[in-house]
């Protein structure tokens, strides 16, 4: 029948446009060993994952919920860390999530349901001693560019508040974007913290007004009424969660699957927050955070890299290319260290501009799907 | 758990042995017009391409498109691409497999369980892709030139122009948007969206199974329209036949025409109709009983500046084009607290100075310019249809 012929063909032509490559075989289920498959139904009284103890390797999460009206997520969580979740997942509706999974315990986690919290068990299992060499040494990798940006944030955001404390108004404002740069970098990795994102990085309207702390409450007081004067104990309590950050992150081991991701959620930052100019809506600098972002996602593509050049040669070759795109799209509007503010562009400006985050962020959509993968 | 493999028919045919019935007994009917019971599926090969001599959907998303690629080979991949996955949206298929969970799909799924509802992909290629980049400038034919100025032109860059355009006609809306939709994403990095344009309601017949739609201004216009049953007139005014990469296509005009709807609206029904040059509630010439009456200009009833008086193709000496348009609104003008609607006219015809000849007698004299403005503006010409396995420009790039 046309449609199974029709079927292969179609595939097999988009994957080519799509730099998957053309070998053929589909994007998913790799190995012959491939992906645990693992379910969680969300009931009103829980969230046990079937089967709730499986080993070691590459795993996807199927969500679906049934019925339970209080609960629209399920997080896997180690600690208080999270590893993987399905968001937004009303009754009626399903969603998954892919990690891999090393031995140890684990819990899936389902905010509002009776039991919130359910266990689960990883054996250790071999991983092939190729892919777990490779996989190493992109954790390896990526780790060593988190505890580098996470000690420029402590550092650069000392200087800041020192500027502040010492009520130098014009220091203040300079060293208000260097000290955000390492944080845009390494964003998706400070929102797997839960709380920790929204105390050094919330808009005003994010949270409720006496809970607003971190950068923006002291950028605007910065920027619309000029002045260091009542930013203190803001800036305390940002130097002490940056520090915080940094600690937690030494702990952080994130698979290739998540250094992968976040390269995209970082890319995503950028056409939600940045290129909008919502994000620095006092101190218009967005385009430096915007770079911050891009120059975080491809260090996190970086640190993969190796492996999507082993698969799919032709998927990193045009992931670079459209890298280098974004930066030549981002040289005209460089001004010294930094850029022009948000407000000096224009509509066609920054339409450009997102349409060549949009054509970078659809390959580098699929490299997850290459690294988790065995 | 797998994630169960999902295909359009799958669903269509899981849903009971009548909807698959109705599903695959559209493949029987005749090409042009497609099964009309709104479910029918309008073949995507042929001589011509589809959605130009189809019966005329009710629902349209059209989008121009910038090539960001610089190489040839890459414009080339793209309209395969693009063939291809139009061939099978227009089947009722899913662009491809949704069953790799760790990536995104690579279909965005809103047309799941819906039928093909006869949609129509018709891809074409505007002058601007003709210059040094692809080679192609020894190829430009002729008149695939920027239309000239013409009067009533308001025209705003961002709703004008194009290197491609896609044309998504169907009788579902969300079947036309995932059509458009689904090859932005799959161009992205090789095009980019220029501008786009949702129609809600179709203006024009272009069967005689049809009956005549009422504008926006509530008449029934373009009730002489060429129809897909005359294949003489399509060929006389249609089709391109001169030998080349466009025999067998034919070029598109799209113009978007905001109706000014508030001073419309305040205009009495007698100048209404003296505007238009029919009777509102019939759509009978002035002076006639019943709307296919024929038109007799001699008529004095008939203003001389008349809509209906000088698009006639008597007046315009025997000058006819297909018109395939649609309403539009794009919700309110907010500098003018206004509703921002009116009429995206499309028109195919062999040559665009038919378009040209016919906009320069009715911008200038139509009683009609009161009520109107050309804010937008695109002209492509469209290839040849395909083969199985062929592809849309491949007699031009192939």
């Amino acid at each position: 029948m046309r449609n199974a012929l029709g079927f292969a063909g179609g595939l097999s032509a988009l994957l080519l446009l799509a730099g998957c490559g053309s070998s053929g075989q589909s994007g998913g289920a790799g190995s012959s060993s491939g992906p645990r498959k693992i379910s969680v139904t969300i009931t009103p009284a829980g969230c046990k994952a079937k089967p709730s103890k499986v080993s070691a390797g590459p795993a996807t999460f199927s969500v679906t919920n049934d019925g339970a009206d209080r609960v629209s997520e399920v997080e896997l969580q180690s600690g208080n860390k999270i590893l993987g979740e399905a968001e937004g997942v009303p009754p009626g509706l399903s969603g998954s999530f892919s990690v891999t999974l090393h031995e140890g315990t684990f819990e899936t986690y389902c905010p509002g349901a009776d039991q919130e919290r359910w266990p689960f068990v990883v054996d250790g299992g071999p991983l092939a001693a190729g892919t777990s060499k490779a996989a190493a040494a992109a954790v390896g990798r990526y780790r060593t560019y988190l505890e580098a940006q996470t000690a420029t944030l402590v550092a650069r955001t000392r200087a800041f508040t020192d500027a502040i404390r010492a009520g130098r108004l014009a220091d203040a404002k300079r060293l208000y974007v260097p000290a955000r740069i390492p944080y845009e970098r390494i964003e998706p990795v400070a929102e797997s913290f839960g709380s920790l994102d929204p105390a050094i990085d919330a808009r005003a309207g994010d949270v409720p007004a006496a809970q607003w702390t971190g950068f923006h409450p002291m950028e605007k007081t910065l920027w619309i009424k000029g002045t260091t004067r009542g930013l203190g104990s803001l800036a305390e309590r940002l130097q002490a969660d940056v520090r915080d950050l940094q600690r937690r992150v030494r702990r952080v081991k994130p698979e290739p699957a998540q250094i992968a991701n976040g390269s995209v959620e970082l890319l995503g930052e950028v056409s939600k927050s940045k290129i909008t100019g919502e994000e620095e809506r006092y101190s218009h600098t967005d385009l430096d955070d915007f770079e911050a972002n891009v120059d975080g996602s491809e260090a996190a593509y970086e640190s993969v890299r190796h492996i999507v050049a082993a698969r799919k040669p032709a998927l990193a070759a045009r992931i670079d290319r459209r890298f280098d795109a974004v930066h030549r799209a981002l040289a005209p509007y460089r001004r010294g260290a930094g850029f022009v503010t948000y407000t000096a562009l224009t509509a066609a400006d920054t339409r450009k501009l997102s349409q060549t985050i949009d054509a970078l962020a659809e390959p580098l959509s699929h490299v997850g799907s290459i690294v988790v993968t065995g | 758990m797998a994630a169960p493999r999902l295909t359009r028919r799958g669903l269509i045919a899981g849903a009971g042995a009548v909807g698959a019935g109705i599903a695959l007994g559209g493949v029987e009917l005749d090409r042009a017009l497609g099964d009309s019971s709104g479910s029918g599926q309008v073949p995507f090969d042929g001589a011509h391409q589809a959605g130009i001599a189809t019966a005329a959907q009710d629902r349209l998303h059209f989008a121009a498109f910038d090539v960001t690629a610089d190489r040839r080979a890459d414009l080339r991949d793209l309209l395969r691409v693009w063939t291809e996955a139009a061939r099978r949206m227009t089947a009722g298929d899913l662009v491809g497999e949704v069953d790799a969970l760790p990536a995104p799909p690579v279909d965005t799924g809103e047309a799941l369980g819906l039928p093909p509802s006869r949609l129509t992909v018709t891809l074409g290629l505007g002058p601007s892709l003709f210059d040094d980049r692809f080679g192609l400038a020894s190829r430009r034919l002729v008149a695939l030139a920027e239309l000239p100025p013409l009067p009533g032109d308001e025209l705003e860059p961002n709703r004008s122009g194009g290197d491609l355009c896609v044309q998504a006609c169907a009788d579902d809306p969300q079947v036309v948007f995932h059509a458009v939709r689904n090859l932005a994403r799959i161009g992205r990095g090789a095009v980019v969206m220029r501008w786009s344009q949702l129609g809600f309601g179709r203006t024009s017949t272009t069967s005689r199974s049809q009956t005549t739609p009422r504008n926006l201004m509530g008449f029934k216009d373009g009730t002489n329209n060429i129809k897909l049953e005359d294949g003489d007139a399509l060929d006389r005014h249609v089709w391109a036949d001169a030998p080349g990469w466009l025999r067998g296509g034919t070029y598109l005009v799209a113009r978007r025409i905001r109706m000014l709807i508030e001073v419309w609206d305040r205009a009495a029904l007698s100048d209404q109709e003296a505007t238009i040059g029919r009777v509102k509630e019939s759509g009978a010439l002035l002076g006639e009983q019943r709307e296919f009456d024929p038109v007799d200009l001699s008529s004095k009833r008939i203003p001389a500046d008349a809509h209906v008086r000088l698009a006639a193709p008597s007046t315009n000496g025997g000058i006819k084009i297909l018109r395939r348009g649609y309403s539009f609104t794009d919700g309110m003008d907010e500098r003018l607290g206004q509703l921002d609607a009116g009429l995206f006219f499309i028109s195919f015809q062999r040559d665009p100075a038919a378009f040209v000849e016919l906009q320069r007698r009715l911008g200038s004299t139509d009683a009609l310019n009161e009520y109107i403005v050309h804010t937008g503006s695109g002209l492509f010409a469209v290839p040849p249809g395909t083969t199985p396995g062929g592809y849309v420009g491949q007699t031009l790039l192939g």
